[in-house]
């Protein structure tokens, strides 16, 4: 490779069969995915998912067990920039608690050959300027992820990963990372972002990679999945409730008997009310009802469980 | 952010900076500069170092001026190297251990993934950096125990032996530093790497000359706690144990076997 190589990468980062097994348990299972730029793709899964290893082998700090990773056109391992080519921030106490956060940064645009002066910008750029010539022992949380938000963006990298940014954040600390990662997003930058929150990952994120027990779930665009997973119907409930079934199935609607009540898809509430009115029958309650997204998450990565169980059941079979 | 759209768009047409075992060591160099503990583990050798040597000298310079003695004055004009060897494990050993105890490991394998080169970058610096304070504390050391033996008359000048004994204790101090990283890399724990490390050149290296015959002299010899320390002493304390050189060497080499059994097991495992 010539020089020339370092900066054009391919700026994504492609897993390929990407396996990672400790003893018995397969905590990454043989997933293919491609995290592109210029958009936020949230990793989503519920603690345990595989999330972190993952992120720990596109890093190289994780060997993988099959399959391989890259980023940015390289293996880690290989990268002749590592810093210039990916930034991360994989825990929020990743530094010495005696060693300030100005020459934690010194030391790691050091390792990459990064002018110091960078240091002084990803401070401003994070608003640690005031505190930074404190031990970073005495920092917050919330100052922590700032600091390592710092390290990740130190080399100027177009792909950026984060894990669990948000945690311990105060709510305008939230909002600052969202637009962080919109900002390097809109640059052109892949931005992969991991989090156990649903509700934080349809707000922050383009595209969605859900991951649960090791396996991808969904990979596809936000939009896309808040339209496959996030239903909402209506609750209907009337005295008549035979009768109200029948009309609502022979007007061409989705209608489900839950307890006394009736929950309608394919018409927005206001109209099943007319067509209720219509044939004079008695309605108690006409109710939209929408499910969340954590909900559709819960029910997605729940899913995952059952189906993993059926399958570790059957290769065991196989195995025995 | 206008700095960083503009570096991206410069990061994608010029020629980027190639990462290099300098940058490595500069950046080792910041972390090992920026703790508190490598300035207090240093202070305390050039204290105990010195310190002790002048005080046992100075207590002992009668006795050792007098017809009973059956010590040579040499052997006492590096005494407070034996007592400082601790700081040097500890120096070794938290250059490594520190972190793992934090975390930080994963920002450094992340920064530098070519694992191999950290470990040099450490062992290059805390070698260097022990020799050159493990020298000048000997000699500040010899100099002020050497005052209350030239007042007995029984003064040794700063040649031959007391001089390779000046920087023998800087060797020596440079390897048990190597010892201690190679030895904090394959435990990743400060407490268990200080703990064995210590017990090794401390313990079971003088509980070994209570093996007898050829074995327990053999093992006595070969033990890094014994054979490191002949070249850091005029004139040893123990005739057991082989000339300098050779003790040197055999200390020298199984530094390079841990350190060779550490690089591996760095690049083999998990960070």
């Amino acid at each position: 490779m010539d020089s020339s190589d370092i900066g054009a990468g391919d700026r994504m980062i492609r897993a390929q069969a990407l396996t990672k097994t400790f003893g018995d348990k397969v905590a990454v299972d043989a997933i293919d995915f491609t995290v592109r730029p210029g958009r936020v793709t949230g990793f989503l899964g519920p603690n345990g998912a595989g999330k972190s290893t993952t992120m720990r082998m596109i890093l190289g700090l994780d060997a993988p067990t099959a399959g391989s990773v890259t980023v940015n056109g390289h293996r880690h391992q290989t990268s002749p920039a590592p810093l210039r080519s990916v930034g991360a921030l994989l825990d929020a106490h990743a530094f010495h608690p005696g060693r300030s956060a100005r020459d934690h940064l010194r030391w790691l645009a050091a390792s990459n050959g990064i002018p110091a002066t960078r240091v002084g910008e990803v401070l401003e750029l994070v608003g640690l300027e005031s505190v930074a010539r404190q031990r970073a022992g005495r920092y917050s949380l919330g100052m922590g992820q700032r600091l390592g938000i710092a390290a990740a963006l130190i080399g100027d990298p177009p792909v950026v990963i984060l894990d669990e940014p948000v945690n311990g954040l105060d709510p305008e600390g939230i909002r600052w990372v969202r637009a962080l990662a919109r900002r390097l997003a809109d640059e052109g930058r892949t931005v992969f972002i991991s989090s156990h929150l649903m509700s934080e990952m349809a707000m922050m994120a383009d595209h969605l990679i859900v991951i649960g027990r090791g396996q991808i779930l969904a990979d596809m665009s936000t939009e896309d999945f808040i339209a496959a997973h996030a239903t909402s119907y209506v609750r209907v409930k009337s005295p008549a409730r035979t009768a109200v079934a029948e009309l609502l199935t022979r007007s061409g609607l989705d209608v489900e008997g839950v307890g006394d009540a009736l929950h309608v898809q394919g018409l927005d509430a206001s109209a099943i009310g007319d067509l209720l009115h219509h044939d004079s029958l008695p309605l108690h309650e006409l109710t939209l009802v929408r499910s969340s997204l954590e909900d559709a998450f819960m029910r997605l990565t729940a899913d995952s469980v059952e189906y993993r169980s059926k399958v570790g059941a059957v290769t065991a079979g196989a195995a025995a | 952010m206008s700095t960083a759209t503009q570096t991206v768009a410069v990061g994608s047409e010029q020629a980027v900076h190639r990462q290099g075992f300098g940058d490595v060591l500069s950046a080792e160099w910041i972390k090992l500069r920026s703790v508190r503990a490598t300035w207090w583990t240093l202070a305390a050798l050039v204290g105990l170092g010195a310190g002790l040597t002048v005080v046992v000298c100075w207590g002992n310079a009668d006795w050792l001026a007098s017809p009973e003695a059956d010590e040579s004055p040499g052997a006492f004009l590096t005494w407070g190297m034996m007592i400082a060897q601790i700081t040097a494990v500890v120096l070794g050993v938290l250059a490594v251990t520190s972190e793992y105890g934090t975390g930080m490991v994963r920002a450094t394998f992340a920064a530098v993934p070519r694992r191999g080169r950290v470990l040099a970058a450490k062992s290059l610096l805390v070698a260097s950096l022990l020799f050159v304070v493990g020298t000048l504390t000997a000699l500040i050391g010899y100099f002020g125990g050497n005052y209350f033996l030239d007042r007995e008359g029984i003064g040794m000048a700063l040649e031959g032996d007391v001089l390779r004994a000046m920087y023998g204790s800087g060797l020596f101090m440079a390897g048990l530093g190597l010892l201690s990283i190679a030895i904090g890399t394959l435990l990743r724990h400060t407490a268990a790497a200080i703990t064995i490390t210590i017990g090794l050149c401390f313990v079971v290296s003088n509980m070994v000359a209570l093996i007898p015959g050829a074995i327990g002299l053999f093992l006595e010899r070969v033990m890094p706690g014994s054979a490191g320390t002949v070249i850091a002493t005029p004139v040893s304390f123990n005739p057991n144990l082989l000339d300098a050189w050779p003790s040197f060497a055999i200390f020298a080499a199984e530094i390079a076997v841990l350190m060779t059994l550490a690089a591996v097991a760095l690049r083999r495992r998990d960070a």
